[in-house]
């Protein structure tokens, strides 16, 4: 029932009618990936950036978090967990606090965008789970970043 | 024999030879075989080899200090039972060391060991120290550690930190799966023990004084959390209920009350507990995040980072939350502040660009240092004589590792884990 449902959430954000999936037969799974895939798709990316220690969410961020509290209001069925993260050269304790920040700070834009507030979980991963490795100003840079992971 | 004797002079010029981080040469110090007043078999082998083992400890010991140098026990003479409490001194005045450890095991009709140790002044031919322990069989190498610590604190006139323990996040897998698991293990590197199971990402480490707990960081259930575990039961447990995120835990130095950081609605704050979890205190109300704090040895004063000023900066408060100061003011970003067990310093971390050193300050501002040439140096914790500092050095290959660095400078010195190691937390040992 539930699958059918997000079938259908999903058939509705990608084609932007209202046919029901779950009438058709035997319909492909719908998977959480596809689901991000679907996200990634219409919003153009399911991360944003920051620079330095901040957490201000600048203008490309902006137009990123609006197009994804657009795609989380189409499907008020998928829950997203919003994803902080640090870069490797801020010390153990503060990435932690910093990416907390982050968090913070997208969850309340997206909430802003009308997007209840209960279809978000947030959590800070530090300096734990770079996106990329090394240590060059451009590696750093793409882990000072905020991602919305979506979650069955 | 011509070549041995070479040997031995070149070591002792190299132990005479000043060096600039080393501002006093070191103090010779002879450490042959101990002995035992009879060979008998234990759990643990014999009492003659046990002897010898523990002075290849001690010697081991003496020789990861900056003001020891030992000698021996290789190459050194062999004395009998009577001569490790009435040394011939006429025979130790030739190795051209000022002091002389001896001592013997001795197995007990209980099934435990008796290792004693005495220490001498070879120039003035006089008894100057002596310790005695009584310790199971497998207990030898500690009642060694304590007795390089008795040696250490009689010559350097600071506690010795041979029987502590280091408490720290074993690392292993690739960068996109990461096992992290917390470990300990004496500060030799032996007794190495795995305390969680890597199932999930664990953070910080931080012994309790007494070293009977250890408090840490588990992202177990979905948020970062303080847990504690109890050494003895390896009971492990949340600080608190809920699920609110905690992190950056210390001890107090009692051992009684535990300082962490929660953040409510991404403000993150330093807030006290007890060690059940009750009398939950919040010390700090900034907008700011502030965190990693750690008492003064008295307990009246805490340091911590905050970023209310814009950039992480060292504060200090009183222990209450009230009167901060900020202490930073070097044109770079501080964090990870660690109280000396003295009183004296303040080590940090500190940011410049996006490199990462570790270095000093006294509790008023003054005297700021930086020990390390690093890029990625972070979390300094003190040894139990607070005149080292062991941390954590990420290097360019992206291997990260365990590093002690005197705080007098000089090259930092890796300390060897099994795998790859961060966070590193030195128990502060000498209170037992």
């Amino acid at each position: 029932m539930r699958r059918a449902i997000l079938v259908g959430l999903v058939a509705i954000s990608l084609s932007g009618s209202g046919t029901l999936a779950a009438a058709q037969p035997s319909p492909p799974p719908v998977t959480i990936e596809m689901l991000q895939a679907g996200l990634v798709a219409k919003s153009g990316s399911d991360t944003v950036y920051f620079a330095g220690n901040g957490h201000g969410i600048d203008a490309a961020a902006q137009a990123t978090l609006t197009a994804q509290a657009r795609w989380l209001l189409a499907n008020p069925e998928v829950r997203a967990r919003i994803e902080g993260h640090a870069d490797e050269r801020t010390p153990r304790d503060y990435a932690l606090a910093i990416g907390e920040r982050r968090a913070n700070a997208v969850r309340d834009f997206l909430v802003l965008q009308g997007v209840p507030a209960a279809q978000l979980t947030t959590i800070s991963w530090g300096k734990e789970r770079p996106a990329v490795g090394g240590t060059s100003e451009m590696a750093l840079a793409l882990n000072r970043r905020v991602s919305t992971v979506l979650m069955r | 024999m011509q070549r041995r004797k070479i040997k031995f002079w070149a070591m002792i010029l190299a132990v005479l030879l000043p060096t600039p981080a080393m501002a006093q040469p070191a103090t010779v110090v002879a450490v042959p075989p101990l002995a035992t007043p009879e060979n008998v078999s234990t759990a643990a082998g014999d009492t003659g080899l046990l002897a010898r083992y523990v002075a290849d400890v001690i010697a081991s010991d003496l020789r990861s200090s900056r003001e020891l140098m030992p000698i021996g026990p290789e190459n050194a003479r062999v004395y009998s039972y009577p001569e490790a409490t009435a040394p011939s001194f006429s025979q130790w005045r030739t190795t051209g060391a000022k002091v002389l450890v001896t001592g013997f095991v001795q197995a007990r009709s209980d099934g435990r060991l008796t290792v004693a140790c005495y220490l001498h002044d070879i120039p003035g031919a006089r008894e100057i120290a002596r310790k005695g322990f009584v310790v199971t069989p497998a207990e030898w190498r500690k009642a060694a550690h304590r007795c390089s610590d008795a040696v250490y604190a009689r010559i350097a006139g600071r506690p010795g930190w041979f029987d502590t323990q280091i408490a720290y996040v074993a690392e292993s897998g690739t960068r996109n799966d990461r096992v992290k698991r917390v470990a300990i293990m004496d500060s030799d590197g032996t007794s190495h023990r795995y305390l969680t199971a890597g199932d999930t990402t664990v953070l910080t480490p931080r012994l309790s004084p007494g070293g009977d707990r250890l408090a840490y960081v588990s992202y177990a259930g979905g948020q970062p959390h303080v847990r504690l575990i109890d050494l003895a039961s390896n009971d492990d447990g949340p600080l608190l209920p809920g699920n609110a995120m905690s992190f950056a835990p210390r001890f107090s130095a009692d051992g009684k009350r535990v300082l962490f950081t929660m953040a409510v609605a991404g403000n993150t704050d330093i807030y006290t507990a007890n060690v059940d979890g009750t009398a939950l205190q919040q010390l700090t109300r900034t907008t700011g995040a502030d965190t990693a704090p750690s008492f003064s040895p008295d307990g009246s004063r805490i340091v911590f980072e905050s970023d209310r000023s814009g950039s992480e900066q060292l504060y200090v408060m009183n222990a209450d939350g009230s009167d901060p100061l900020r202490l930073s003011f070097g044109g770079a970003r501080y964090a990870s502040p660690e109280w000396s067990p003295d009183g004296e310093w303040i080590a940090f971390t500190r940011i410049a660009g996006s490199n990462l050193s570790i270095g000093v300050i006294s509790p008023t501002g003054s005297g700021e240092r930086i020990l390390t040439q690093g890029v990625g140096d972070e979390g300094p914790s003190w040894s139990a004589g607070g005149r080292e500092l062991l941390f954590q050095r990420s290097d360019a290959g992206g291997r990260i590792g365990l590093y002690v660095v005197s705080i007098d400078g000089g090259n930092p010195r890796k300390i060897a884990t099994p795998q790859d190691g961060s966070d590193p937390d030195w128990s502060s040992g000498g209170a037992k």
